[in-house]
């Protein structure tokens, strides 16, 4: 066999695990499962480190750079060796051994073991078909049936009653404002049923009273399938749901959604598997069963019998610590590192050996290990299978022309081991025994067969075609969401720990500041990915050359950053929405962001282009927010007061991004044109051979090395293109600001000091960039940030610009124009009604008319003018608002250079307006509505004209 | 259940007559070292409860000197609350003050809550406004007023205690919206009232 030349060593992954403040129940803490095919084994680890194996195989042919690396992290990972515990070899190659029965073995004795490795089918074909989907799959396929946010506590009493204890619902209280977990009790409870409170804190989901949170709620259920925790006893699947065989099967399921309890589907089993499942720490083997796990993921159903024996025997690794998914999660997030310095190292070597988890297409030649086969690609070629599995596959492979699937996993299964991600609940070893119901693997274990399960989290993409051309019973609209999930750790991550990962742009900069740095290289580097199909043959290629293995690693990370967060799941899973022109979601994003790059004529001005993105966004996350194209939807992922959050920044993602340099280069052309790029360059050379004083500064100012400083800090805002960060590295640019100010002298400064410093050192920049930075952030900004620190050092840094850009006529100690003033106060009203009405041009609809009589001096009034009124309705609209009697004797003049002119009544005020606003050089001007004869009283005019101006 | 709200609330005054140490005292008192601070001075954040409501003050500094008067429409807009500083020993800040009274009136946002602070309470001996004139304008545009000294930590806490009470309290049809965030214990739905 083929598979044979490829020597199996077994690398093993030590995951180091900490003890979590957020679980709080000793039992837990520090359990882990092995499940295996038939032979479970639960590994304490009392010190709390845990450590899980994967094999690894070592495939002699040209692939050897990547197995040093392989080999340097096994040598790392060996010191830990004591600690771990092996599993079945064969199991994992995906052969089953029946030896592997033992159980645990030491990894050196593994190694030998696994070539001796027979399949042996152990049981019955039937019963590991049933246990194959693992219960989050069930979940996640069959969420329209359980989550019922819209249910009334009755309608949710009414479905339940009829259904044995252990049934559940999940609804939203409209009391309480949160998601309830109704719970049908047995008869000796009393009550029917029993409602747990949701509790969704910033970045988890848990149960009220519970220390164990998650990151979503899938796994928040799947956990209490096997765990009850705070709850009198597991919850338990719909029998239907529970010994489906299929996904399509659940997918049928799903189909009836709320029918489904009112449906024949929903039958009762014979023998309902009893609902307790009471996790005990030591009790390993029961819990063992339940939890599936592992490994040989691939869809059974479309293998021979043959076939099929071979995979159950595959072994399958289970391991569920919250802990340990957070600590790994936190090194994997790129965040602050962690002290275990193992896992860290372990994690850098391995990652180039990790594949995008995604199936590639069928067609793509598989020969060169892609990391992922598809089923048919012959495994042995896969690189990654060779690794580790190799071994099995190809004896698999060698029986059946069928391409086994396996592979991919294990290979999953083992990078994610190493790394010490959660997920290890990658492949779902289909349990052999029927008893254990609707244990699944709490771990998120995957079905087989599926290959888009397989696929990495951050390689959605790639799950899409796949899903396409996969012959199989799979449904494409799983592909994503499911397989993000199924790479989602089970992780009771501790908020702590979170908010390391998850970073608010604005508040907490400091923090956010690695984390958004990644952010920006895991952008950059998702640039270089070709779309969906293109990756695939790409990252085929990549693996097949060694002198790519860089940038493998690269992509790695980005896969890796992927599973960071739920929240950076979903913005990327929104991202390739907005890729796939098969969603309308897609449609929309796509088809507009072509006709902004072709259309440079529809917008009239730099706001009105920048307005209409906003708008655009604000509109597309209303859209996602309601719409079912995201599946499963975003309310089971995120907590509720993050969702916007996540929209906003997916947003920033599939709209901003590829708009960027289009929406910059017609920012410039709009200044260019319009004059103010011009004068904005006089005057900032103007104002920077001003000294400080002049400038009112008198606290201390950024020498020359700071200010090189803040313009590296400048130049990288540039290149952002979230208005988020870009604020943010406006905040450290003015933290610094303040660092130098205060020279720590300890003494605070108010923006009496501030506001003048900023506009030296913005001088000093002497940038003329940002000012069409700050317009970009300013428009396209989340208005729900406006008030908060980002808002006030935008607002303050736009103020800066506008001091400089009328410098030279307001010179110190004067007045900005009206016409800056005003422009500020459009700024604030557009954003701030934008908030509730998007309005697109609302403030261009706006004309300020003063009214001028002899003895009562000047009132201004702001009046609706659209832009094609004339002059002659304006002047009807201001004799009734001035409440003028004799309309004939008055009319609208324009006063500007000190000069009187009469509007003519069929001239279009807002037109007049709009020139005068265009000009290079700003006019002030005022429209007056005022007796046409001529009078003495201009004089006053002009007196009045502070209260104008000030309007 | 208590919810938080964010209130933008501006700071107007001339240069110099201790705007930001008024908050300076309000925010670093009983300093909170789980929030984190703000990067400087000119915008601050303080949370005090009100009633069975958190509020969140994002207080907005402003440039007291002339020429920065015309940014000021930036700063208030949207703000639910101004508090207007004087410095009772110094006439002129105090009609500087009116002055702002009336932008606001005219130009702020409809509802907002005014207070004045008579800043530098601690020299009264050489006070140039009479506590009674600040009472009665005050009175006059329905304003809170009270004397402080942020250097003395007099009355710093009063004022923006003066001033959540002002605050209307949130309609209960429109909580989780507007930047409520809500936290805490699941809500006894009564009791939304604030003061």
């Amino acid at each position: 066999m083929a598979s044979r030349d490829a020597g199996v060593s077994g690398t093993a992954a030590a995951l180091e695990t900490r003890k979590g403040a957020s679980i709080h129940r000793p039992g837990q803490e520090e359990l882990y499962i092995l499940s295996n095919y038939g032979v479970p084994g639960v590994l304490w680890s009392p010190a709390g480190e845990m450590s899980a194996w994967t094999m690894g195989a070592r495939s002699l042919d040209k692939r050897g750079s990547f197995f040093k690396l392989i080999d340097t992290i096994a040598s790392e990972i060996g010191e830990l060796k004591q600690e771990m515990v092996q599993t079945d070899l064969s199991l994992e190659n995906g052969l089953g051994p029946s030896e592997t029965h033992s159980m645990v073995r030491h990894q050196d004795s593994g190694r030998s073991e696994e070539k001796d490795v027979k399949p042996c089918p152990r049981d019955s074909g039937y019963d590991s078909l049933s246990n194959r989907l693992s219960v989050l799959d069930r979940l996640l396929h069959t969420h329209p049936v359980w989550l019922q946010l819209s249910l009334s506590e009755e309608e949710a009493a009414q479905v339940l009653r009829p259904q044995p204890p252990g049934i559940f619902l999940v609804r939203k209280s409209t009391k309480m404002q949160k998601k309830v977990l109704s719970l049908r009790l047995p008869c000796e409870f009393g009550a029917p049923l029993k409602e747990f409170t949701i509790r969704e804190s910033t970045y988890t989901f848990s149960l009220e009273g519970s220390g164990i949170s998650f990151a979503d709620l899938f796994r928040l259920i799947a956990f209490y399938c096997i765990s009850r925790d705070v709850l009198p006893f597991t919850l338990k699947l719909p029998y239907a749901i529970a010994t489906a065989k299929t996904e399509a099967q659940l997918e049928e399921l799903a189909q009836l959604g709320l029918n489904f309890w009112s449906s024949p589907a929903d039958n009762n089993p014979p023998n309902p598997p009893p609902p307790h499942r009471p996790l005990c720490s030591d009790g390993a083997a029961p819990a063992s069963r339940q939890l599936c796990l592992i490994n040989g993921v691939h869809s059974i159903k479309t293998r021979t019998p043959s076939e099929l024996e071979c995979s159950q025997t595959n072994g399958a690794l289970c391991f569920i610590n919250p802990l340990f998914l957070k600590v790994h999660s936190q090194d994997l997030s790129g965040g602050p590192r962690r002290p275990c310095t193992r896992t860290p190292s372990a994690n850098g070597t391995e990652r180039p050996r990790s594949p995008p988890p995604r199936p590639p297409p069928p067609t793509i030649n598989s020969l060169h290990a892609s990391p992922q086969l598809s089923r048919t690609a012959a495994p042995a070629s896969m690189p990654e299978t060779a690794t580790h599995h190799q071994h099995g596959n190809v004896a698999l492979l060698g029986a059946k022309p069928t391409p086994v699937p396996p592979p991919r996993l294990k290979k999953q299964a083992s990078f994610l081991e190493v790394e010490g991600s959660a997920k290890t609940l990658t492949g779902s070893r289909p349990r052999p025994e029927p008893a254990a119901g609707p244990a699944g693997s709490a771990g998120g274990a995957r079905t087989a067969g599926e290959e888009e399960e397989e696929a990495a989290p951050g390689d959605c993409t790639r799950a899409q075609p796949a899903a396409a051309s996969a012959s199989s019973s799979r449904s494409p609209w799983c592909g994503g969401g499911r397989q993000r999930l199924s790479d989602m750790s089970l992780s009771t991550s501790s908020s702590d720990s979170l908010d390391l990962d998850r970073s608010m742009p604005l508040f907490g900069y400091e923090a956010d500041t690695n984390s958004s740095l990644e952010d920006y290289e895991g952008e950059s580097d998702q640039e270089t990915m070709p779309p969906p199909i293109k990756s695939k043959k790409k990252r085929n290629s990549s693996f097949v050359l060694p002198r790519l293995v860089k940038s493998q690693l690269r992509k790695m990370s980005g896969v890796f950053s992927s599973f960071l967060t739920p929240e950076k799941r979903m913005v990327r899973r929104i991202a390739e929405l907005a890729r796939d022109k098969r969603t309308y979601f897609g449609c929309l994003v796509q088809d507009y962001v072509s006709f902004l790059q072709e259309n440079k004529e529809c917008h009239v001005s730099s706001t009105d282009l920048l307005q209409t993105i906003r708008q655009f966004m604000t509109q597309v996350k209303n859209y996602l927010s309601q719409s079912s194209e995201l599946d499963p939807p975003i309310e089971s992922l995120i907590p509720e007061d993050q969702i916007d959050v996540v929209l906003e920044k997916a947003m920033h993602k599939c709209i901003l991004k590829p708009l960027k340099g289009h929406v910059e280069a017609m920012l410039k052309d709009f200044h260019v044109a319009d004059g103010s790029w011009k004068q904005l360059k006089e005057n900032l050379q103007l104002v920077r051979q001003r000294n400080p004083q002049e400038l009112g500064v008198f606290a201390p100012t950024p020498d020359l090395v700071d200010v090189e400083k803040i313009k590296v800090k400048f130049m990288t805002m540039q290149k952002m293109y979230s208005p988020e960060k870009k604020v943010m590295l406006l905040l450290r640019v003015c933290k610094l600001i303040y660092t130098v100010m205060e020279n720590n002298s300890g003494r605070m400064y108010g923006a009496d000091d501030f506001l003048p410093v900023l506009t030296y050192v913005i001088a000093q920049c002497d940038m003329l960039e940002l000012d069409t930075e700050v317009e970009y952030m300013m428009e396209l900004l989340d208005p729900s940030l406006l008030h908060g620190e980002g808002g006030y050092y935008l607002t303050s840094t736009y103020g800066a610009l506008s001091l400089i850009k009328n410098f030279q006529e307001e010179q110190a100690a004067r007045l900005l124009s009206s016409e800056a003033r005003d422009t500020l106060r459009q700024w604030h009203k557009r954003r701030t009604t934008n908030r509730t009405i998007p309005s697109v041009d609302d403030f261009q609809n706006y004309l300020r008319v003063a009214f001028q009589e002899v003895n009562s001096g000047c009132t201004g009034k702001t009046l609706l003018v659209r832009p094609y009124v004339t002059t002659e309705d304006v002047c009807q609209l201001c004799a009734e608002k001035f409440k003028v009697g004799d309309p004939e004797a008055y009319s609208l003049f324009l006063f500007v250079d000190e000069t009187w002119q009469q509007l003519a009544e069929d001239t279009y005020p807002q037109k007049i307006k709009a020139e005068l606003h265009s000009r290079p050089q700003p006019h002030v001007f005022h429209f007056v509505y005022k007796r046409i004869r001529r009078d003495p009283y201009g004089v006053i005019f002009q007196n009045g004209e502070e209260e104008l101006t000030a309007s | 259940m208590m919810a938080i709200r964010e209130l933008k609330v501006c700071l107007l005054g001339d240069t110099g007559v201790g705007k930001s140490s008024i908050v300076c005292r309000f925010v670093q008192d009983h300093f909170d070292h789980n929030i984190s601070p703000t990067i400087g001075a000119s915008f601050m954040t303080k949370t005090v409860p009100c009633g069975n409501e958190l509020h969140k003050f994002l207080i907005w500094d402003t440039a007291g000197q002339e020429r920065f008067h015309s940014l000021a429409p930036m700063y208030y807009r949207g703000s639910a609350a101004a508090v207007i500083v004087y410095d009772i020993t110094k006439q002129d800040s105090f009609h500087t003050l009116k002055k702002w009274v009336k932008e606001l009136k005219e130009h702020g946002p409809e509802n907002i809550v005014m207070a004045i602070a008579g800043n530098k309470c601690d020299l009264s001996d050489i006070r140039e406004v009479p506590l009674k004139d600040a009472r009665e304008y005050a009175e006059s545009i329905g304003a809170v007023v009270v004397e402080t000294s942020a250097k003395n930590a007099i009355n710093v806490e009063e004022l923006f205690q003066g001033i959540s009470r002002q605050i209307p309290p949130l309609d209960p049809h429109e909580n989780g919206n507007n930047g409520t965030i809500k936290i805490g214990k699941p809500p006894s739905q009564a009791g939304r009232r604030c003061c």
